[in-house]
């Protein structure tokens, strides 16, 4: 299904997907765009890059809250937090993040013991992917062809969405984004000349230009796993390196998170917050013990989770060539630099 | 969903609470279920451990020290941790009293693998605080059911003084059955020790259970470990017949929150429980560390 | 205009001359990143890695951040631009390194830019020097004859603020941290081990990114920068969110000033504002 809108009219659709449900787009804050709801229909802007957080917050907020207590009361007494979740439309979500989305499905979703929050946001939302605009060159910092993603890849999306001038071409990839496409009234049909003009776009999408290097993950999954101790190769990539939280907290495919307690006045909430395998006390133990007390420890932790060790236990690299971790960093550093000086070592 | 959320503790009672040791630093705790629903889904095996849970302080993971084949109940022996600084869950736990409510999550991570070891003939290696998830496994196989589904049982177990030994009347109740060989050893024995005195490690071999057939279980601490291990490779034991736990920073304690990984293993539902065959390819992240 | 390829080939030559007669073990510069535009703070630890350094208009991190890595270093060399030489300066006055285990490469520049917007980097969001206060070698013609704008000028508008409409000034901005950190890790003055924040026992504040932790991680932060933040601006540009954390460190700087008569890290002779007490103090502070 292939329907139509005039970017024009596009605050009608946002209107239309608020009165079915909860929408969240790109919104521009002070430092840049990130992904927030949509609260006014005037709000949805189609007018930006890719956000600074990346939009694994809608499924992995940083904060979750599981239960509420009272430190006086019994145990039996606590009160989970109920999720509450309405339907959701994710709207204007880039090609490497929808993928993102997947990979990040086999450690919640598809392994193990099921993550319930993750699940249930997860199916309560339509994903409405944007392509890239092929006429803007991709930022330097952006390596997804790489990771095999294309700039107008509709995979990991229920709807792809794909600007032809003064249209809005959105068509359906899933059961789930038929379904709501249906339900807007206010699109028109796509004619023959789009659904040319669109399945073209993906096909240029693949062609447009991100740094590129040929990637197998297996052989890079062996590579670090050979050079794992190589104390000069990390120490001389980790040189710069702040170890501060940016890289991990804007990626869309880093989970580690903590369980705190926060108490105030006897009452508190258990709750799940980002963590990062950047930060000195990742692995504090309560014994004092800290067995990653190195830099070069920690950044190597990051770049062989993602491109190793996720590899040997789920087959996939966990990373989509975003390029929001080279973008925010405040040394530049570069992952992709790190993998292609890894495949040299 | 709010009873499956695997990240919601279920309540249970403190309903016994046992000193163990001289230093009163060590307690044993027994809970039981305060909903039947979640006694009938808590199905554990020897070696599985679960997140002990005190709302306002947080979580510990901790080895279940009971045997499944004790019924209406779970032990939990746990170690009062940072005296220095209070505020910590196990020092919370042991301000507990009998009747208290606590909350837990579990059964967690993957077990002593009982499969493999039926049939063969299972030398257990204990060293001090480090022996509670063997006593569920000795127990375990204790039992009238499974006993004959195992061969010949060693139980090799120290610390370092008598009044730091865990469980001694059970001790003493092994040490009288026939089927089962107990060795209790303490680095230093006092007055009253009657029994032996010397490192787990030296008693190891001396007794030097024979690899036919056997498989090696080894709990106790990193440098008890270390010289334990040597000794069974001298005597024969391969590396896939060497098995024991490991202790991580684990929070989430079902593979999730990336905190324990070892390589590409968690060590929360990967582990804890690992032959000496695997940890050597994982503990490479933590063997350069300085 | 600095000649940034000048200063480049400078401190490449003595770069290569404390390296080759091992004077230093290590030179703490700049080296090429994924492209020219993003440089990266650098360890050049031999002859060889001193063909990988660079110098231009976008190497404005203050590489006094990285002097406390090498604890077993002797000596170290380290290229310092204005705000480098004034971090230098009091990390010295508090005892974190002795001016005598340092070889200061002093840099003089102006024009530098930042790489996310290519705005200059001046007086604005930084202390607005141009030559370094501390030096062994100058790697570049003293700046002279620039138009200096006060650091403080940039306050105007939020000094015109009364308290309600700063608190809630800060609220909106502070509400905005996703807590990564970058702003204490960016900072040369940041070296607590542990942050007041990573303690756990007792915790200081709540972990999750929301008011109250936010609050307490940001406020306590600038107050402890108080009379030691020497406006290199790198909390505000490490800011994946665009935080203007230097507004708060100018408006301590110069009360700070104000009432003390001295500014942080400027002479290797004062004492830190907040640790010196002199009979004439002002007592402004009790008020």
């Amino acid at each position: 299904m292939l329907k139509k809108i005039s970017i024009k009219k596009i605050n009608d659709l946002a209107a239309a997907l608020m009165e079915k449900g909860t929408l969240l787009a790109p919104v521009k804050e002070a430092a840049g765009h990130n992904f927030a709801e949509i609260k006014d229909p005037q709000q949805l802007d189609l007018d930006y890059y890719n956000t600074i957080v990346s939009p694994k917050t809608v499924f992995l907020p940083q904060k979750e809250d599981f239960v509420r207590y009272e430190t006086a009361k019994p145990v039996a007494e606590a009160q989970p937090v109920a999720l509450n979740i309405k339907a959701t439309f994710l709207f204007g979500v880039r090609p490497c993040d929808a993928k993102s989305f997947q990979i990040m499905d086999i450690h919640f979703h598809a392994s193990g013991i099921i993550d319930p929050y993750w699940q249930q946001r997860r199916d309560a939302t339509v994903i409405f992917g944007s392509a890239f605009d092929l006429d803007i060159p991709a930022q330097d910092a952006d390596f997804y062809q790489t990771l095999g993603i294309g700039a107008a890849d509709p995979e990991g999306s229920d709807v792809f969405m794909v600007k032809k001038g003064e249209d809005l071409l959105m068509k359906a990839i899933t059961p789930q984004g038929e379904e709501i496409l249906a339900r807007l009234a206010m699109l028109g049909e796509g004619k023959p000349a789009d659904k040319k003009y669109f399945e073209e776009y993906i096909k240029k999408g693949s062609q447009h230009q991100t740094r590129n290097m040929c990637l197998d993950p297996q052989v890079i999954a062996k590579k670090l796993e050979d050079i794992f101790h190589s104390g000069e190769f990390w120490q001389a990539q980790s040189a710069a390196c702040l170890s501060c939280g940016i890289c991990t907290f804007v990626c869309p495919t880093c989970y580690c998170f903590d369980i705190c307690d926060d108490t105030l006045f006897s009452r508190g909430v258990r709750r799940r917050v980002w963590d990062a395998c950047m930060f000195t006390d990742f692995t504090l133990e309560a014994s004092g013990h800290n067995p990653r007390t190195h830099v070069y420890q920690r950044l190597r932790q990051k770049v062989c989770h993602k491109y190793s060790f996720h590899v040997r236990k789920y087959g996939v690299i966990s990373c989509v060539g975003c390029g929001r971790c080279t973008r925010y960093c405040p040394v530049n550093i570069d992952i992709y630099s790190i993998i292609q000086d890894a495949m040299k070592a | 969903m709010i009873n499956k959320n695997p990240y919601i503790p279920i309540p249970m009672k403190v309903i016994k609470i046992i000193d163990e040791v001289d230093t009163r630093d060590i307690k044993t705790f027994r809970l039981s279920f305060l909903n039947k629903e979640d006694e009938a889904s808590f199905k554990y095996l020897p070696g599985q451990f679960a997140e002990l849970s005190i709302y306002g302080k947080g979580e510990s993971p901790i080895g279940i020290a009971s045997s499944p084949t004790e019924k209406g109940y779970i032990e939990f022996t746990v170690m009062r941790m940072g005296t220095v600084v209070p505020g910590t869950v196990t020092s919370a736990l042991h301000d507990l009293d009998e009747g208290a409510q606590i909350g837990i999550r579990g059964p967690l991570g993957n077990s002593w693998p009982i499969e493999f070891l039926e049939k063969k003939n299972v030398v257990v290696v204990g060293g001090g605080f480090a022996f509670t998830t063997l006593r569920s496994l000795v127990n375990y196989i204790l039992h009238e059911d499974n006993r004959k589904r195992f061969g010949e049982i060693t139980v090799i177990y120290g610390a370092r003084n008598p009044g730091l030994l865990l469980y001694k009347n059970e001790l003493a109740a092994w040490q009288k059955r026939s089927d089962i060989k107990t060795i209790i050893t303490v680095d230093k024995g006092d007055e009253s020790w009657q029994g032996r005195e010397g490192f787990v490690p030296a008693v190891c071999k001396e007794i030097a259970p024979s690899p036919q057939n056997a498989v090696t279980v080894i709990c106790g601490p990193p440098v008890m470990i270390r010289f334990t291990l040597p000794v069974f490779f001298e005597l024969g034991f391969s590396k896939e017949n060497i098995l024991t736990s490991l202790e991580m920073r684990m929070k989430c304690g079902i593979g999730k929150c990336g905190r324990c990984n070892v390589g590409y293993k968690y060590v929360c539902s990967d582990g804890p429980v690992f032959s000496l065959a695997d940890l050597e390819e994982l503990l490479r992240d933590f063997a350069t560390y300085k | 205009m600095t000649d940034f390829k000048q200063i480049e080939n400078n401190l490449k030559k003595e770069a290569k001359k404390l390296l080759e007669s091992a004077e230093v073990p290590v030179v703490l510069a700049y080296t090429r990143g994924y492209d020219e535009k993003h440089p990266m703070p650098f360890a050049a630890k031999s002859v060889a890695d001193v063909e990988k350094i660079v110098f231009n208009e976008y190497c404005n991190f203050n590489m006094a951040r990285y002097i406390m890595r090498f604890p077993d270093a002797a000596k170290i060399a380290i290229a310092a631009k204005a705000a480098d030489s004034r971090a230098l300066v009091v990390l010295i006055q508090e005892e974190k390194v002795r001016r005598e285990d340092l070889v200061i490469l002093g840099i003089p520049a102006s024009g530098m830019k930042d790489p996310k917007t290519d705005q200059l980097i001046d007086s604005r969001t930084t202390g607005g020097l141009y030559n370094p206060v501390e030096y062994d070698i100058l790697l570049g013609e003293e700046i002279r004859g620039q138009k200096t704008v006060s650091p403080y000028a940039v306050l105007a508008d939020y000094e015109a603020m009364d308290k309600e409409a700063r608190w809630a000034f800060w609220k909106g901005q502070l509400d905005k941290c996703i807590r990564c950190y970058a702003c204490r890790k960016a900072c040369p003055m940041c070296y607590c081990d542990p942050c007041f924040i990573d303690q756990n026992k007792p915790r200081w504040a709540d972990k999750a990114p929301q008011s109250p932790g936010n609050m307490m991680y940001h406020l306590t932060r600038f107050h402890h920068l108080a009379g030691r933040c020497i406006d290199c601006g790198e909390c505000s540009r490490a800011c994946p969110v665009g935080i203007p954390l230097y507004l708060f460190h100018k408006k301590v700087a110069k009360e700070c000033e104000e009432m003390f008569g001295q500014a942080a890290g400027m002479k290797l002779e004062d004492k830190p504002v907040l640790v010196d007490f002199r009979v004439e103090d002002s007592d402004q502070i009790l008020k």
